[in-house]
């Protein structure tokens, strides 16, 4: 039977798809793409020739054992040193050489401590912008044995809203009696004899005033700052607002 | 996610109701997966309707039976292009069909469209059109007659014998087409209706549902064209044709219709543990898209119309405003469909306890502006194939249009009738 004209031509079309396409995959794509096997051996290759970056908690351990001691017992027992200070090794060969890098910033911490509804319960979060605001959190927690602070809780029988209010505060490390004289009466009639309570602004200004000796605390010059008015009738002292 | 991005979905937090889960805020399908399945249920009915002239010898829709093939093609064109939108990595879709993983139903779509693409529509395009390229390859001048030369592949054979192989062929491609263009359609289907997890889409009937609203929105938008077509070339309309196709698209949307009742009163006769949130997300978010837009102005206002055009007698110029009112009315209820469908199933959360809400971006990759250009796209297309390509069968003498200046009439080209 005589082949028509048109399909001899719609042929030759279909042929040349047909022989691209399975060129293409037979000939030109690498066999490394097709095969499971030779696409994860290749990757594996791929892997290997990469430069090694990391030294591993264990080389971390063989020098610095005091605190590697410390973080296997306590909660970050499941971190690795390079999580937090960056890929060691070239350290790791030459301590002289390449030191690791040490957090010290409010952003780091956040990234696993920030509130989060889908971290699980029971996981220490804290909302960045109103927990203890301005002060780098390894001020009140060690990253090495990461335990809640011990805050002032003295008056917290009495004054539990307060306390939690400042606990989170950048007051938070400072006690009770830094700012109010309790006489020992207060704890047993509490409203014959009550606590002292600062008068003016240069008390503020022991910590905050320029020149102040307190190295962490925000510094203003009192002759202009603020005017006539006293500090607390801006600045609640149990949270002072952050500028974090 | 950037920053932006995260900024909106803060925005939604205020319309969810009830309890979600955290990662369920962002609607992952956007616009642009209502658009898919929405043209290529356009293909799927075109193709259908194409086929009964060829295969079921219904010779009343003849003169719609080249538009159906074209608009079939245009559309399939830009079928797949929403996908590559919605894509991260577009250029790496061509690797499903070198590297073919036949356990995955959305790789397979590749070559369900491939084969739709290449096997049926292009073939049956060209056997239907070869003669017509040769007849106009041989009547043009310049540029234009390479176009129709390349396109006929440089066939010259239009004798009586090549042309009825065409006509066996085609016959031959219809047959074939008819199961591949539900399995183009059906596999959409098939792809919401596996998904086990959700409700809403979980249904053995959703490949059947989506092919009959592809066959009804598929028939209705041919309707649509060749009515305004033939009002741009004021041509007159051959109304034995329409009320032919009218009369399909009432009994496609009867068996929709039907279907579509079918899997509502079997998910409420089940009451499974979903019902109770399925029933508030149709009441309170889908209240507009599904019983107003889908069920109401999409399905019963054009079925009313048409029984009403059907049972009076009307004359000629109000049964084609009926029809006409009918068709671009079930066009907006197919897409409220596929809008129900995608969007619909990401509202209502995995615990079954909450409802999110869709936020469409205007501008971006997903947003209204991209989805609205894959809509306009293959009528474009569509208008260049019927520039290029007769809508009707030439006759044996071709008018070409000579150079200037503009003679009175055009010049006319006798022609051969057999090959050289």
């Amino acid at each position: 039977m005589k082949i028509p004209e048109q399909v001899r031509r719609l042929g030759l079309v279909i042929g040349i798809i047909v022989v691209g396409v399975l060129g293409t995959r037979f000939f030109l794509i690498p066999r490394s793409l097709i095969s499971d096997e030779l696409h994860q051996a290749s990757t594996v290759q791929r892997e290997v020739a990469k430069p090694v970056k990391f030294a591993g908690s264990s080389t971390c351990e063989g020098c610095h054992e005091e605190v590697s001691g410390r973080v296997r017992k306590g909660y970050h027992k499941n971190l690795m040193c390079e999580g937090c200070h960056g890929a060691a090794a070239r350290h790791a060969e030459d301590p002289g050489q390449g030191k690791p890098f040490a957090p010290r910033d409010r952003k780091f911490c956040p990234v696993c401590h920030s509130y989060d509804a889908s971290r699980p319960t029971g996981f220490p979060q804290i909302n960045p912008t109103a927990h203890n605001p301005v002060k780098p959190c390894i001020t009140c927690h060690n990253p090495h044995d990461p335990v809640p602070p011990k805050t002032i809780e003295a008056c917290s029988a009495c004054h539990p809203q307060i306390q939690r209010t400042t606990a989170v505060s950048s007051h938070a490390l400072l006690k009770c009696t830094t700012c109010h004289v309790v006489p020992a009466q207060h704890k047993k009639t509490p409203r014959s004899a009550l606590p002292s309570k600062p008068e003016g602004r240069e008390f503020c200004g022991t910590c905050h005033a320029k020149g102040a000796t307190e190295r962490d605390a925000p510094k203003v010059d009192l002759s202009t700052h603020g005017g006539r008015f006293l500090c607390w009738q801006c600045h609640y002292p149990h949270l002072p607002e952050g500028r974090g | 996610m950037n920053a932006e991005r995260v900024r909106d979905l803060y925005e939604l937090l205020d319309q969810v109701t009830g309890y979600i889960y955290p990662n369920e805020i962002e609607i992952r399908w956007s616009i642009l997966i209502v658009v898919y399945p929405y043209l290529t249920g356009l293909v799927a009915g075109a193709f259908i309707l194409a086929s009964l002239v060829k295969v079921f010898k219904v010779k009343e829709v003849e003169p719609t039976y080249r538009l159906s093939l074209l608009t079939a093609l245009a559309f399939l064109l830009v079928a797949p292009l929403p996908l590559l939108f919605h894509l991260g990595r577009p250029e790496r879709s061509f690797e499903i069909f070198l590297t073919p993983n036949p356990r995955s139903a959305m790789a397979m779509f590749g070559f369900v469209y491939a084969w739709y693409l290449m096997a049926v529509l292009l073939l049956e395009i060209w056997f239907e059109f070869r003669r017509d390229l040769v007849l106009l390859a041989r009547a043009s001048r310049g540029l234009l007659k390479w176009v129709y030369r390349v396109l006929s592949l440089f066939s010259t054979d239009i004798s009586e014998a090549a042309l009825v192989f065409d006509r066996r062929a085609i016959r031959a491609i219809t047959i074939i087409g008819i199961p591949s263009a539900f399995l183009l359609h059906g596999y959409v289907g098939f792809i919401f209706g596996s998904v086990k997890a959700n409700p809403w889409w979980s249904s053995v009937l959703m490949p059947i549902v989506f092919l009959m609203s592809a066959i009804v929105s598929g028939i209705a938008l041919v309707i649509f064209l060749y009515m305004v077509l033939t009002a741009i070339r004021d041509h007159p309309i051959d109304m034995r044709c329409l009320d032919t196709m009218v009369s399909y698209l009432f009994y496609a949307i009867i068996v929709d219709f039907s279907l579509e009742a079918l899997d509502f009163i079997q998910r409420l006769y089940e009451s499974e543990e979903s019902v109770k949130i399925l029933g508030t997300l149709i009441t309170s978010k889908l209240f507009l898209s599904l019983l107003v837009l889908q069920i109401l102005l999409g399905m019963l206002v054009p079925l009313g119309i048409l029984v009403i055009a059907r049972v009076w007698t009307f004359n000629d110029d109000m049964r084609k405003l009926l029809y006409f009112a009918s068709v671009i009315l079930i066009q907006v209820g197919i897409f409220s469909t596929r809008w129900n469908v995608v969007i619909g199933g990401q509202l209502f959360s995995k615990s079954l306890r909450g409802l999110m809400a869709y936020k469409m971006e205007v501008v971006s990759i997903e947003g209204l502006l991209a989805a609205l250009v894959l809509l306009v796209l293959p009528f474009i297309i569509l208008a260049v194939m019927i520039r290029v390509l007769p809508t009707e069968p030439l006759e044996d003498r071709v008018t070409v249009p000579s150079k200037a200046p503009a003679p009175e009439s055009p010049e006319i080209l006798p022609l051969p009738t057999s090959g050289s």
